[in-house]
């Protein structure tokens, strides 16, 4: 390197250095430092602030969606201020954003999608934040209703992210939208059982249970002549909070006042008739000489 | 009668002295033990904590049984506590054994008794360590499958005159006013009884509520329904032993008659 490349190299470093540690770039640096400062945990206080005011007001998973909202408009206004402070100009940006647009929108068809699936279920509201459902084959708590999907937390505690465009397409059973709900406890008794005592001890069983509810009243159906058993259905109702209990309840003291009162709870069983199914299958006892001898009158034969 | 202190009230009415409805001072050697009709409580004073358990006579074998299920309190400092009677925490539908048509225009007064709660608390403090029913209600729904409401299921006689009647320690007299405003029958079978507006009051050796009156304005519309606030004048003078839980209006409109649609005669499944 000689002496001439040497000297214009430090007067460039020079230079650059000025620039870089003028008195403008450091005003400028400290009003974006500021307005970031300022504005960013202000952006948090008002989305903190609505998501809380929306959520009491109406659902919380409104007041999510309105605290999201707000968080990203905020984020755009500040966005667009750091940039005014930089002397960028906007239309340029939104000139090459109109042609990304539509790259993009031809790349993200599925999301667009999520994002319109998205609206129809805060329009429809088929279920709310905390609420229990069943999609597919999944049932969980709903974590949160976002744009693009819905998070749930299955009873294992698994996460569980699903498409918005998916949920509008597919069947969605909420647990927990009503109140109370009802327990349809399928329960078989041999045929030779008193139906009539049967019944009547099944709503002794549900009238005494803790978390079965006296009205809607019990109700006992005849639901088929099975082919082992009786078939009866017990429709019982409880809050919706304790369906489980309820469930697990109420199984239990039926078997155990089943054995009390010695009602049978038959197993599938089949039996054999030869012919007429009122007489019974004829034996024929051979003699055992006879038997022997068969096989060696097979082999003369041979 | 206004309402006075329960302190008050306990030292100016004999029968407050002599009913379990007062003020007990704990001992730590011998358990305080209360009973009214099937319930039995235990009270404990053990290490600075105060023990509450309760069983009722059908599960009951012994004087005091082992393996009682006993609750604990650690409170600021171990002073008096309080038995006071309550209504339940719910509304209760008050099913007729007999159901009764209450012809259109007219007014009737029934009796209904309902099972007292007994409310455990603090003397001084007035915080409540626990409330336990002296008899246990099923619960019901009032409404419809997609709202209403839980309440606590009675079937009662619905009776027109308490004369008599067995007195029971365990049960508050309540009576009602029910006018029928439209021009149809009004069946009355069952109705929801919003207890949790009514105040308990000691009378002689009985318990009673305040007066209730009920004005059915037709099956699709809400009754109009007033606590009083007052025994009714053939009662006499008693003496307030509980407030209501929820004095929010004397007088509000409120489904009262209308019942539950079961679609399960319709399909099953």
């Amino acid at each position: 390197m000689d002496s001439t490349s040497v000297a214009a190299d430090s007067t460039l470093f020079s230079l650059s250095q000025e620039a870089f540690f003028s008195e403008e770039f450091l005003a400028l640096s400290l009003r974006i430092a500021v307005i970031l400062a300022v504005g960013f945990p202000i952006l948090l206080i008002v989305r903190g602030w609505v998501r809380s005011f929306v959520s009491k007001k109406y659902a919380t998973h409104y007041g999510m969606l309105a605290g999201k909202v707000v968080f990203h408009v905020g984020l755009i206004i500040l966005v667009i201020t750091v940039m005014g402070q930089l002397g960028i100009s906007l239309a340029p940006l939104l000139g090459a954003a109109g042609i990304l647009g539509v790259a993009i929108g031809f790349a993200s068809q599925t999301s667009v999608s999520n994002i319109i699936s998205g609206l129809f279920l805060i329009a429809e509201q088929p279920f709310k934040v905390d609420d229990i459902i069943t999609i597919g084959t999944s049932t969980g708590f709903v974590i949160s209703i976002d744009m693009l999907s819905v998070k749930m937390r299955t009873f294992d505690n698994r996460y569980v992210r699903i498409p918005n465009e998916m949920i509008i397409k597919t069947e969605v059973i909420n647990l927990t939208k009503f109140p109370i709900r009802r327990f349809n406890a399928s329960i078989s008794v041999a045929y030779k059982e008193d139906v009539a005592k049967v019944r009547e001890v099944l709503l002794d069983v549900a009238e005494k249970n803790e978390f079965a509810l006296s009205e809607p009243e019990p109700i006992i159906v005849f639901d088929m002549f099975g082919a082992s058993s009786i078939d009866l259905l017990l429709l019982v109702w409880a809050p919706k909070d304790e369906y489980i209990k309820l469930k697990n309840s109420i199984n239990e003291e039926v078997k155990a006042r089943f054995d009390k009162e010695g009602i049978e709870i038959p197993f599938p069983h089949v039996s054999l008739y030869s012919g007429s199914a009122s007489k019974s299958i004829p034996i024929e006892i051979s003699d055992p000489k006879n038997q022997l001898s068969a096989p060696e009158n097979q082999d003369t034969k041979k | 009668m206004g309402f006075t202190s329960f302190k008050k009230t306990i030292k100016k009415d004999p029968f407050m002295a002599d009913s379990i409805w007062k003020t007990y001072k704990l001992n730590s050697e011998k358990d305080l033990h209360i009973n009214i009709g099937d319930l039995h409580v235990w009270i404990r004073k053990k290490d600075e904590e105060i023990w509450v358990a309760h069983q009722y006579s059908g599960e009951l074998n012994e004087e005091e049984p082992e393996g009682l299920e006993w609750s604990r309190w650690a409170p600021k400092s171990i002073e008096e506590i309080r038995i006071a009677p309550v209504f339940q925490d719910l509304p209760v539908i008050i099913n007729s054994e007999y159901p009764l048509k209450v012809t259109k225009g007219s007014s009737i007064q029934i009796f209904s008794r309902i099972p007292v709660w007994l409310q455990i608390s603090l003397a001084n403090s007035k915080y409540v360590l626990t409330e336990i029913p002296s008899i246990k209600l099923s619960r019901t729904w009032f409404g419809s499958p997609q709202e209403g409401e839980l309440c606590y299921w009675l079937s009662t006689k619905a009776r027109r005159s308490l004369a008599g009647v067995e007195n029971k320690p365990n049960v508050i007299n309540c009576p009602i006013w029910i006018s029928n405003e439209t021009n149809e029958d009004l069946d009355f079978e069952k109705f929801c009884f919003r207890v949790e507006r009514l105040s308990v009051f000691g009378v002689k050796e009985e318990l009673w509520a305040d007066e209730t009156k009920i004005e059915y304005n037709g099956e699709e519309q809400h009754s109009d329904v007033t606590m009083t606030g007052k025994l009714p004048s053939t009662i006499g003078k008693g003496e307030l032993m509980s407030k209501p839980r929820n004095p929010v209006s004397k007088s509000f409109a409120t489904r009262t008659f209308k019942m539950f649609f079961d679609d399960a005669h319709i399909s099953a499944r």
